[in-house]
C-alpha cells in the first residue's frame, strides 16, 4: 500500500548530543588528570631529584633506544634524570598556567563588572584598557616588562596572568549589562541587596559557564607562552625547570640526545591539545554565545 | 563616512598615547631614567646633561610631556650596549625580520584561506576532517617545537637544509615554513568557520531558492560575508610583521627584530626595548586602523552606526 504508516524513526525526535564526552575529548580529559596528579605527586613519584647527578651515566638513550630502567627517560648532559626533570616541568608549567589563568579571569571579571556597574568614566577607562591590551602582541608585552622588572616566579606568573584579561572584561562587561537588564538584578536591587552580592551571588553564577569556556581558551596559550618564554631563556629560571626551559636547554643537544627535547616537547604539545579539546566540547556544550 | 574615520583615527592615536604612557610609568618605576637609558657605567656629567635634557629634574607631568615630545621628534634613546642610536639598531634589522615575515605571510594566506574556505563547503568530508586536525595541530604545537622538530628532520637527518643563519635563499625555507604552518592553521579554522556561519544564514537559502547557480552563490553571496570577520585576523597578521617571529628567529639564529628584542631583554637593553615596544605598537595600530577602514568598506552597515562597531 502506498499509504504505509511512516517508519517511527521519522516520527522521533532529531538525535540528541550524545551524552558521554567523545572519545578525544575523554582522552584529553584523562591526560589532564594525569598531569594534574603528577603534578600534586611529584615528590612521591619522581624517581630522582630534579637537580641530582648521575655523572657516570650522562646522556643515556631513554628505554627502546638503549636506555636501561635506571633512566626510563635517558639522561642529559650533566647526567640528571630526564623522567625526573620532566615531571617537576609538569608541576612548574601547571602552576604557572593555573595561577595565571585564576588571575587573568578575577582581574578581568572584576574590571568587567565594574564597568558594567559604574559606566561612565570608570567604563571608558576599562575599555581604553582594553583597547591597549588588543594593541599589542602579548609576547611582546611580556618580554618589555622582564626586561623593565627582571624575573622572578611571582612576576612571570601575574605577568601571564594579565593574558587575555581584557577577554574576561569584555564577556563580562557584556553580559552583566544584559543580566541588569534582566528582572533578576533589579529584582535583588529592590530587596536591598548590596552591589558585592548582586555581581557575586546573582550575576556571576549566571554568566560562570561562559567565563569558564573562556578559561579553557586561555590556558592553552598561557601553557604556549610561558613554555616560549621560558625556551627563550627569559622565563623559568635554572634551578628551576619548566617544560619550555627543558626544551631551550635540550635544544643544545638536538642531534646528540634529541631525546632531552621530544619529552617535554611532546607533553606540551599533548596537554594543550588536551585543554583545547576540552574547551571546544565545553564551548559547544555551554556556550552557544561564544564560536 | 567621515565620522566613521575620525573616531577610528582618534581611537589609534588614543591607543598609542597609551602605550607611550606605559613605556613611561614602567620605566619610571623600574628606577631613574636617566641611568637605565644612558647605562650604568655612563659619566655622571653625561647622566646629568642628559637629565636636563629630558627635563627630569622637574615636575613628572612636566617630564611626561617632555618625554611624549621626545618620542615624537625620534629621540629614543641610545643602546646601553654600543652606544648607537637605538632607533637606528632597530631600522636595521627591520629587513630580516620582513624577509622572513613577508613570505609566510604569503604561506599563510596562500593556504590558510583556500583550506578554510574548502573546508567549510565540504562540511564533514573527509577533507574537512583533515584540515581540522591540521589546523589544531598548528595551535598546538609551538613554533619552536615545530621549528625543532622541522631541523631535527631536514637538516639534522637528511642534510638538505642549513639548521641557521641567514646566508642565502635555503636558510630562509625552515623558518618560513615554520612561520607560515601556524598562521595558515590559525587562518583556515577561522576562515571555515566564519564561512559556515555565514552559509547557514537565510539570505544564502534565498540565492540557492531564486536559482542563483551554487558557485555565485558562494562568490557573490558567501565569500565578501565571511571576508569581514576574516580580515580582523590578516590584520593582526600584518600588523605582527615586525615582531611576529620573536621566537622563531631565535630558533633559526635569524638576526632580525624578534633576535635583537631578546638579547636586548636579556641584557636589559632598556633604550632598544622600548624603542621595539613603540615601534610593535604603532605597526598594530595601524594595521587595526587599516581594518576598521576595510570593515566600512567591506560592510556598508557599519559606515553608518560606527559605535556598534567600535563598542565591545
Amino acid at each position: 500500500m502506498p499509504e504505509a504508516p511512516l517508519p517511527v524513526a521519522v516520527a522521533a525526535p532529531p538525535l540528541r548530543r550524545q551524552a558521554g564526552p567523545p572519545p578525544m575529548v575523554l582522552f584529553g580529559l584523562v591526560w589532564l588528570s594525569l598531569m594534574l596528579v603528577v603534578a600534586l605527586l611529584a615528590d612521591l613519584i619522581s624517581p630522582y631529584a630534579y637537580t641530582a647527578l648521575d655523572l657516570r651515566n650522562r646522556l643515556s638513550p631513554p628505554i627502546g633506544f638503549g636506555g636501561t630502567w635506571l633512566h626510563p627517560l635517558g639522561t642529559d648532559e650533566l647526567g640528571r634524570d630526564v623522567l625526573a626533570r620532566l615531571i617537576y616541568s609538569i608541576r612548574t608549567s601547571l602552576l604557572i598556567a593555573f595561577g595565571a589563568t585564576i588571575i587573568g579571569a578575577l582581574v578581568g571579571t572584576s574590571l568587567g563588572f565594574l564597568a558594567a556597574h559604574f559606566r561612565g568614566l570608570v567604563e571608558q577607562a576599562v575599555l581604553a584598557l582594553v583597547d591597549f591590551s588588543a594593541s599589542l602582541p602579548f609576547l611582546i608585552l611580556a618580554l618589555s616588562v622582564l626586561a623593565f622588572f627582571g624575573n622572578s616566579m611571582v612576576l612571570l606568573i601575574c605577568l601571564l596572568g594579565l593574558h587575555a584579561w581584557e577577554r574576561y572584561a569584555r564577556i563580562a562587561r557584556g553580559l552583566a549589562l544584559s543580566a541588569g537588564a534582566q528582572g533578576y538584578a533589579a529584582a535583588v536591587r529592590q530587596l536591598g541587596a548590596s552591589p558585592w552580592r548582586i555581581y557575586g551571588r546573582h550575576v556571576l553564577p549566571n554568566i560562570a559557564s561562559t567565563l569558564i569556556v573562556s578559561m579553557t581558551l586561555a590556558f592553552p596559550e598561557i601553557i604556549l607562552l610561558e613554555s616560549g618564554l621560558s625556551f627563550l631563556g627569559l622565563g623559568v629560571q635554572p634551578p628551576e625547570t619548566s617544560l619550555g626551559s627543558m626544551v631551550g636547554y635540550g635544544r643544545e643537544y638536538l642531534t646528540r640526545a634529541p631525546w632531552i627535547l621530544l619529552a617535554p616537547a611532546i607533553t606540551i604539545v599533548v596537554t594543550t591539545l588536551s585543554v583545547s579539546l576540552i574547551g571546544d566540547w565545553l564551548r559547544d556544550r555551554l556556550d552557544p554565545t561564544l564560536r | 563616512m567621515l565620522r566613521f574615520l575620525a573616531v577610528r583615527v582618534l581611537r589609534a592615536a588614543l591607543t598609542i598615547a597609551l602605550v607611550v604612557t606605559f613605556a613611561f610609568v614602567v620605566l619610571r618605576l623600574s628606577g631613574d631614567p636617566a641611568q637605565i637609558i644612558m647605562g650604568a657605567d655612563a659619566p655622571p656629567e653625561a647622566v646629568d646633561a642628559f637629565r636636563t635634557a629630558w627635563g627630569l629634574d622637574r615636575p613628572v607631568w612636566e617630564q611626561y610631556f617632555h618625554y611624549f615630545g621626545a618620542i615624537l621628534s625620534g629621540d629614543l634613546g641610545r643602546s646601553m650596549r654600543d652606544g648607537r642610536d637605538a632607533i637606528v639598531l632597530v631600522l636595521e634589522r627591520i629587513p630580516a625580520t620582513l624577509a622572513l615575515t613577508l613570505p609566510a605571510l604569503a604561506v599563510k594566506l596562500a593556504l590558510g584561506i583556500p583550506a578554510g574556505v574548502y573546508a567549510a563547503l565540504h562540511r564533514n568530508s573527509l577533507a574537512d576532517r583533515m584540515v581540522m586536525v591540521v589546523a589544531v595541530a598548528g595551535f598546538t604545537v609551538p613554533s619552536f617545537v615545530l621549528g625543532l622538530l622541522l631541523v631535527l628532520v631536514f637538516a639534522v637527518q637528511f642534510g638538505w637544509l642549513p639548521s641557521g643563519g641567514q646566508e642565502s635563499w635555503k636558510h630562509a625555507i625552515l623558518p618560513v615554513v615554520t612561520l607560515g604552518f601556524g598562521g595558515a592553521a590559525v587562518l583556515a579554522r577561522f576562515t571555515r568557520s566564519a564561512m559556515l556561519e555565514v552559509l547557514g544564514q537565510p539570505y544564502i537559502r534565498t540565492a540557492s531558492a531564486k536559482g542563483v547557480p551554487w558557485r555565485a552563490v558562494v562568490t557573490g553571496h558567501a565569500l565578501p560575508n565571511a571576508a569581514i570577520p576574516t580580515v580582523t585576523i590578516i590584520g593582526f597578521m600584518v600588523g605582527s610583521l615586525i615582531a611576529g617571529a620573536v621566537v622563531v628567529e631565535s630558533v633559526f639564529s635569524w638576526p632580525g627584530v624578534g633576535r635583537l628584542l631578546v638579547v636586548a631583554v636579556a641584557n636589559r637593553d632598556l633604550a632598544v626595548v622600548q624603542c621595539i615596544l613603540l615601534l610593535v605598537a604603532a605597526t598594530m595600530v595601524m594595521a587595526n586602523l587599516v581594518v576598521d577602514l576595510l570593515y566600512g568598506l567591506l560592510d556598508p552597515r557599519l559606515r553608518n552606526q560606527p559605535r556598534a562597531a567600535g563598542g565591545l
